[in-house]
């Protein structure tokens, strides 16, 4: 079948099998192979995506039903060698990414938390690993991920001067 | 606050113990790094494996006729296409012992065929291959071959494989007992158990895990009929191995013929240091069909073919006196190597394990004896702390076990017996001699930070809100930087363990670093570009660093065991003083004075005295030019700047630690929630404690997950039940809180940076400090152990006093 989707700000028209997955017309189809595979099942949030802004595991979605949908990557979320946004930034300062596999559908989910915090109270600690439980990481221990979402939520209501900053606490030592 | 103990030996410029940020991140970061299933190579075909559905049969007959017809297909294999490829070599064989493995031609022991072609030994064995145009085609193809099968009965666990009347897996492995191995002194063990005035015992099962990293394996195999060369792309954290034991061990082509490339890897653990059918496939097939041949598992694959880890079951005992003196320690364990003998696991269930036993203590007699047998289970091999963790479980479970048995606070049994200070070199009596420490430093401030004394008021105050706490200690002495490549042969290791590195210096002053080493995520680029950008006085940002591609880099063995910082690292900074004193000779001809006269610091040659006199300095980049030009040199010095250093230390390193879990159990759920978790560890000098930081709190996590969720669990008839992240859980960010993290700083004298390995060591005590947290909390029900992983069902029912 004929499909068209917006990836990345680009329309993209191709043909597809009914069966076909969003992440398999995003990396072998599309060559975005920033969005990563790393299970069979829904369950390692390696693949998220933004899906008309909700960010959504691209494992677990059939490109059909994505049609006519704006996606976005993570090669959308900055240029090739580009500045890091916000939140790639805080991450980058508390050393959030290790293997760097689990890295791209972490940015694609955790974009979204971020994104909403500039206008509200910043999450606190639990919401934010109550976010991050479809994601799985293996060799961060998700510490360094929580504290960069904790830096770039500070960052971004910093950036909008009419909130009151009151950034979560980070209770690490050593 | 960091406490420091010993001299310094660093040379460098205050570099390094710097939180540097990690330069591969943004990369990372913005989804751009290549990883094997990134790799698309023009005209690749897709291969697909089919692995046995049953644990143990024999098989009758393989149709693949159907598949072939089917759209897309261009080569279905059996073992039949592959008659004269060797199997994959297993090559650590325990040390003393007389082990029983298949044979191998070459004279090595042999492990598993590429594909099996008459029996098959645990569900998921390769007997298949498929390569089509896509990966959908080649996966569709599978479900068209049809194999007829004669089931065995089959066996799971290693004590029932040694049984008399169990399924024998292998005609010359008689029994399934691949190897009895033993290190200390039995009789005097013996004797101390039979004297002592307390003895304690456990029977213990730690269970079988599966290191998840979360990028699956993968390969690409491309073979250039124009030049006979072949290149292998995989997700290996040991290229230069892979390349000397396919080459020379399994296909038996020249060793200059074959390329192996680490892109970027998405973790291993442990897991991607071993050799695959997949890898040998890949080229085979890629020579056969004269395109590049690609292979990336699923997670159900991988649950079902890489190595899988720990799997003792253990009848221990500790034996002391009444005012808490340990006298001896005994342990029996029963490993389960699985069907096959992975490239290193025999090792790993053996002296990885048996010699750490002691742990942190002074024991005047110690014996461990391990009866490693095949099952029908997927092959062992290391996971992240792979033996260590699983001694120090059981010691430090022995430790509280006995600490209850006579009314002693186990903090105080623990201080009693570590190994004082004055002891180093510390020969342990099961076959390690532990560096340099200092252990009561370390433990007084683990157990400060964590609140202890705090403790009994805590308890009462969680009661008032229907839960108990408990608080477990864990200390543990890890074997890492392997090492010395002749005492590693004396462990059955067939092969060196050393490490090289290379410096170029170039005629711009740019630096090249190479080492044969391979990043799985531990920022080599970063701390490497530290370490010679520190000995020479540089910028690190002039410093690249190259690994993982065994045409570009010098041999080394990879990363494992925490090994790369205290082995690749030394071999840097010793080649960085080689460029340095060939800077000093050439500075003495470019500066007119005898080389004694000559100093090198701050990245510059000076003549004594002249620092800040431009007339009688050259820096770096100026003498890198000069070199590059070679004009002027006389004949002992050659032109150019390009050294190379082998790094083979003269023992391991011992880093250590202590952690403290306080958990709390809902009386209601039997849920377990770690609610907090300090760890004080020693890994020497860190040369880059940001990224350390981030190891540790991994590390943690990962050893949290064993204790509480985390297990391979196989059903009677040998299928894996935890087959995929639905069934096999893994720690989320929920849980586990923040840690208080704090270090000692003792460094090792077996290497000039004083380090020691730190990647994986954190997840060796927390299992062991999480179930000793969780029987203390129990403990006033009569609960003396519990068995891991320490789900809520499990607790519930010993709150509701129903026995394990
Ligand atoms: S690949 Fe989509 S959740 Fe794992
Ligand atoms: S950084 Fe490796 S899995 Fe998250």
């Amino acid at each position: 079948m004929d499909l068209s989707l917006n990836v990345n700000g680009r329309p993209e028209q191709f043909a597809a099998q009914p069966n076909e997955l969003l992440v398999e017309r995003l990396r072998d189809g599309l060559g975005l192979t920033g969005t990563k595979v790393g299970c069979d099942t829904g369950q390692c949030g390696t693949c998220v995506v933004r899906l008309d802004g909700r960010s959504v595991k691209s494992c677990l979605i059939l490109t059909a039903a994505a049609a006519g949908s704006a996606v976005t990557t993570i090669e959308g979320v900055t240029t090739p060698g580009g500045e890091l946004t916000g939140l790639q930034e805080a991450l980058r300062q508390e050393h959030g990414t290790q293997c760097g596999f689990c890295t791209p559908g972490m940015v694609m989910a955790l974009g979204e938390l971020v994104e909403n915090t500039s206008d509200r109270e910043a999450p606190t600690e639990p919401e934010i690993r109550e976010w991050l439980t479809g994601n799985l990481c293996r060799c961060t221990g998700y510490h360094s991920v929580v504290r960069g979402v904790q830096r770039a939520c500070s960052a971004a209501r910093e950036d909008a001067p009419a909130q009151p900053a009151t950034a979560a606490a980070s209770g690490q030592e050593g | 606050m960091t406490a420091v103990t010993g001299e310094t030996p660093l040379q460098g410029n205050g570099l390094l113990g710097q939180p540097l940020d990690s330069r591969e991140d943004p990369q990372l970061l913005r989804g751009e790094a290549t990883y094997v299933g990134d790799i698309d190579l023009a005209g690749t075909a897709h291969m697909a494996i089919l692995g046995s559905p049953i644990a143990h049969a024999k098989i009758l007959s393989i149709d693949t006729k159907a598949a072939e017809q089917l759209p897309g297909v261009l080569k279905v294999a059996t073992a039949a296409d592959f008659t004269d490829v060797m199997p994959l070599p297993c090559i650590w064989i325990p040390g003393g012992v007389e082990s029983h493995f298949p044979p191998h031609p070459y004279g090595l022991p042999g492990s598993r065929p590429v594909l099996s072609g008459d029996t098959v030994r645990h569900v998921g064995d390769p007997i298949a291959v498929v390569v089509a145009e896509t990966p959908r085609q080649a996966a569709a193809a599978l479900a068209a071959i049809s194999v007829e099968y004669e089931p065995l009965t089959v066996v799971t666990r290693a004590d029932e494989a040694l049984a008399e009347g169990a399924p024998q897996l292998h005609e010359a492995v008689p029994g399934n007992l691949n190897a009895y191995w033993t290190c200390g002194d039995k009789d005097r063990t013996d004797a101390a158990i039979a004297a002592a005035e307390v003895t304690v015992e456990l029977d213990l099962v730690n269970q079988r895990t599966i290191n998840s990293p979360i990028e699956p394996r993968g390969a690409v195999g491309d073979y250039n009929a124009a030049t006979g060369e072949y290149t292998l792309y995989a997700s290996t954290q040991g290229p230069h191995n892979h390349r000397f034991l396919l080459s020379a061990l399994v296909l038996g082509i020249p060793f200059n013929k074959l390329r192996v490339v680490a892109p970027t890897v998405g973790g291993s653990f442990g897991t991607k240091g071993y050799l695959y059918p997949d890898m040998p496939l890949v080229l085979l097939l890629s020579k056969v069909l004269g395109r590049p041949v690609k292979w990336v598992d699923t997670r159900t694959g991988l649950m079902n073919s890489t190595v899988q880890g720990r799997d003792h079951r253990q009848h221990v005992t500790l034996a002391g006196t009444r005012d808490g003196r340990i006298t001896a320690v005994r342990c029996t364990s029963y490993a389960n190597l699985g069907a096959y003998p992975s490239t290193i696991g025999p090792g790993v269930a053996t002296a990885l394990m048996g010699r750490s036993i002691s742990g942190m203590y002074d024991i005047d007699a110690a014996f461990c004896e391990v009866y490693a047998a095949f099952t029908n289970t997927v092959p062992l091999g290391a996971q992240r702390g792979s033996g260590r963790a699983e001694a120090a479980f059981l010691m430090e479970r022995l430790v509280d076990r006995y600490a209850s048995e006579i009314g002693m606070d186990p903090a105080a049994v623990r201080r009693k017996n570590l190994v004082p200070k004055e002891k180093f070199p510390y020969d342990n009596g099961l076959g390690w001699t532990y560096d340099s420490g200092d252990y009561q430093l370390n433990f007084d401030r683990a157990i400060e930070l964590s609140g202890y004394a705090d403790m009994p008021a805590r308890k009462t105050e969680a009661r008032a809100r229907g839960k108990r706490l408990g608080v477990g200690i864990a200390s543990y002495v890890a074997i890492c930087g392997v090492g010395p490549s002749t005492r590693m042969s004396k462990e059955g290791m067939l092969g060196g363990t050393w490490e090289s590195a290379n410096i170029r210096v170039h005629p711009t002053g740019e630096v090249t670093v190479t080492v044969g080493s391979a990043s799985t995520g531990q920022s080599h680029g970063t701390v490497f570009a530290q370490v010679a950008a520190d000995e020479l006085g540089i910028d690190p940002s002039q410093v690249q660093v190259y690994e993982g591609d065994t045409l570009k880099a010098p041999y080394g063995q990879g990363t494992y065991g925490s090994r790369s910082y205290s082995m690749a690292a030394p071999a840097i900074a010793l080649t960085a003083r080689k460029i340095k004193s060939k800077l000093v000779k050439a500075g003495a001809v470019f500066l007119g004075v005898p080389e004694d006269k000559v100093v090198y610091a701050d990245g510059k040659v000076f003549v004594e005295g002249h620092e800040d006199d431009t007339e009688n300095t050259k820096t770096f980049a100026e003498l890198a030019m000069a070199m590059w030009y070679g004009w002027g040199l006389p004949p002992e010095i050659e032109p150019a700047l390009d050294e190379t250093t082998h790094f083979d230390p003269p023992d391991f390193n011992y880093p250590f630690g202590t952690h403290v879990a306080v958990v709390e159990i809902d009386e209601l759920t039997g849920e377990t929630e770690v609610v907090a978790y300090t760890a004080v560890d020693d890994a020497g000098h860190i040369g880059n404690p940001k990224i350390v930081l981030g190891q540790i709190e991994g590390s943690i996590v990962h050893g949290l997950g064993q204790a509480l969720m985390e297990h391979a669990e196989y059903d009677p008839d040998g299928r894996l039940v935890s087959r995929d992240l639905g069934h096999y859980a893994l720690p989320r960010a929920i849980d586990a809180p923040f840690f208080t993290l704090d270090k000692t700083t003792t460094p090792t004298p077996h290497n000039p940076l004083g380090a020691k390995g730190a990647g994986e060591i954190a997840t060796v005590p927390p299992a062991a400090a999480v179930v000793n947290a969780v029987v203390d909390a129990l403990s006033d029900l009569g609960v003396r152990h519990i068995d891991m992983p320490v789900t809520p069902e499990k607790v519930w029912r010993r709150l509701r006093g129903e026995s394990q």
